[in-house]
């Protein structure tokens, strides 16, 4: 599914933010990245989210070299892709409801569709009843909740998420992860940034440490 | 279809949710367009009295006193009706003296007084409408050369210095306008640029979610455009009840003062292409401001 190869990112002060990195992640996996503070976590969902690009090397996700795409074609890719962040950004204006329907509105999708996946998954991540609430009237476990359903309302293969329990107590921390799980074992890829060696001891999966932009270990 | 009419709710939204800010840059449309408008009645005005002018336009031959039948023979050649004569009328000494007469009756006693009429005889010339001031000149220093001719005189120079004028008030109008409207699309820019601002983060979210860049930019630029048109349309207001106010009292002495039939307001081709002018402004303000802020 990702497929780094040779793969570095220089920041102009002359820091290496990621230092010949190689990483395969298989379709339908479940990954961590995990390393302390500056270690390139980040810089690599970034990377992955193309955001930006590598200064070396080249990375590919799903057949696709993210350093060659059109800004059309990264928009067809980030399509494909679901995201969670630690500070949710969640859009302020907007109800829950309007917040989660708010990807598949921006891509056309019929409203009726719309109204029914955003319902499901509201359903799924308990939050139905909130649905009329505006972000900043929920706890961050429940902003949290609603960034990932709205990062997976639009079915994607791959979804990416940096820090998603960097606010949240260790209850909730599981809480989101079982969530994260529950959705990788339909299938979707999932790349879980996170510094929190405890959570992922409870979920157990594999993960990647990085340090200084390189990776000191596999487990 | 769809990402117009997201575009429109969201820039429907937006412009509600500014409005303060967007007051100032309707503000700015309207005033620029209203000056424009203003200056555009002016002209369409002037080019009516203009047209009124050229179609009253007359050219007078004056005859010398002894003339004679093959004299007089060669003037009326001379006055065929053509391109730019329209047609002629002979006014005799005696005609010319009963119209004196006519005209200034305290004086007739004293014309009276005379052994022999002072007036010359002469053909009254009327123009067809739209001759150039050229075409009269020549015809006028062509007429002078035939014998019998005392004076030719045409009121054909009045009529050129006010078409000269409207062309120069036009022009001011235009540069004013368009000076008006560049700072108008200007504020607008810098308005929407306020709202792309405010929703950074959204718009943030929108690229992170590979929104197309019609969703991403179409909001703001029909803000724009909305903000385009409603000053375009307050401006229009203004106008219209400007000119209502004014007509009664100012307008409608001033049009009888200068014989014409009545003050016109806008066209309303003029009208819509003013409407479509600010919407086109308010257009290009939300591409500049999309342009920058997306660098």
């Amino acid at each position: 599914m990702i497929e780094a190869r040779h793969l570095s990112k220089l920041y102009s002060r002359g820091v290496y933010a990621l230092r010949d990195l190689n990483l395969t992640i298989a379709k339908g996996e479940f990954l961590f990245l995990t390393g302390p503070s500056g270690a390139g976590k980040s810089t690599l969902l970034r990377l992955l989210l193309r955001e930006e690009l590598p200064s070396e090397g080249e990375v590919t996700v799903a057949g696709r070299n993210l350093s060659v795409l059109s800004s059309q074609e990264v928009q067809a890719y980030r399509r494909s892709l679901g995201f969670v962040f630690q500070d949710f950004r969640l859009i302020p204006r907007m109800s829950v409801f309007q917040n989660v329907a708010f990807v598949m509105r921006v891509l056309g999708v019929p409203v009726p569709v719309q109204q029914r996946r955003t319902f499901q998954m509201l359903k799924w991540v308990g939050l139905q009843h909130r649905m009329n609430a505006l972000p900043d009237e929920l706890s961050g476990g429940e902003q949290q909740r609603i960034a990932i359903a709205r990062a997976l309302v639009n079915e994607p293969q791959l979804v990416l998420a940096d820090e998603p329990t960097g606010n949240l107590d260790p209850d909730l921390s599981l809480e989101i992860m079982n969530l994260l799980r529950e959705i990788n074992a339909r299938g979707t890829t999932v790349v879980v940034a996170t510094h929190d060696r405890e959570l992922i001891r409870r979920v157990g999966r594999r993960a990647v440490t990085l340090d200084h932009g390189r990776i000191t270990e596999v487990g | 279809m769809a990402a117009l009419r997201y575009a429109v709710e969201e820039a429907v939204a937006s412009l509600w949710r500014g409005r303060r800010s967007a007051v100032l840059s309707i503000g700015t449309i309207a005033v620029a367009l209203f000056v424009l408008g203003a200056f555009l009645v002016l002209t369409v005005n002037l080019e009516r009295l203009a047209a009124d002018w050229s179609q009253a336009a007359e050219l007078s031959v004056f005859l010398a006193d002894e003339v004679g039948a093959d004299q007089q023979r060669a003037i009326e050649e001379a006055l065929a009706t053509g391109p730019v004569v329209a047609s002629r009328a002979f006014v005799s000494q005696s005609d010319a003296l009963a119209r004196f007469k006519q005209m200034f009756s305290d004086l007739a006693a004293s014309a009276d007084a005379l052994d022999a009429n002072p007036l010359p005889a002469s053909y009254e010339v009327r123009l067809q409408p739209g001759v150039t001031g050229e075409a009269v000149e020549e015809l006028a220093s062509r007429l002078r050369q035939v014998p019998g001719v005392a004076d030719v005189r045409y009121d054909r120079q009045w009529l050129d210095r006010l078409l000269a004028a409207v062309a120069l008030i036009r022009r001011i109008g235009f540069a004013l306008g368009a000076l008006l409207t560049v700072a108008a699309g200007l504020t607008v820019g810098n308005v929407v640029r306020l709202a792309l601002h405010a929703r950074r983060d959204e718009i943030v979210i929108m690229q992170l979610v590979g929104a197309p860049t019609a969703y991403v930019r179409g909001p703001f630029i029909v803000e724009g455009v909305l903000q385009g048109g409603l000053g375009a349309l307050v401006a229009l207001l203004a106008l219209g009840v400007a000119f209502w106010a004014t007509q009664a009292p100012y307008l409608v002495p001033l049009a009888a003062a200068l014989n014409m039939t009545a003050v016109a307001f806008l066209p309303f081709i003029t009208a819509i292409y003013l409407m479509l002018g600010g919407m086109l402004v308010g257009c290009l303000g939300g591409i500049l401001a999309t342009r920058s802020e997306s660098r």
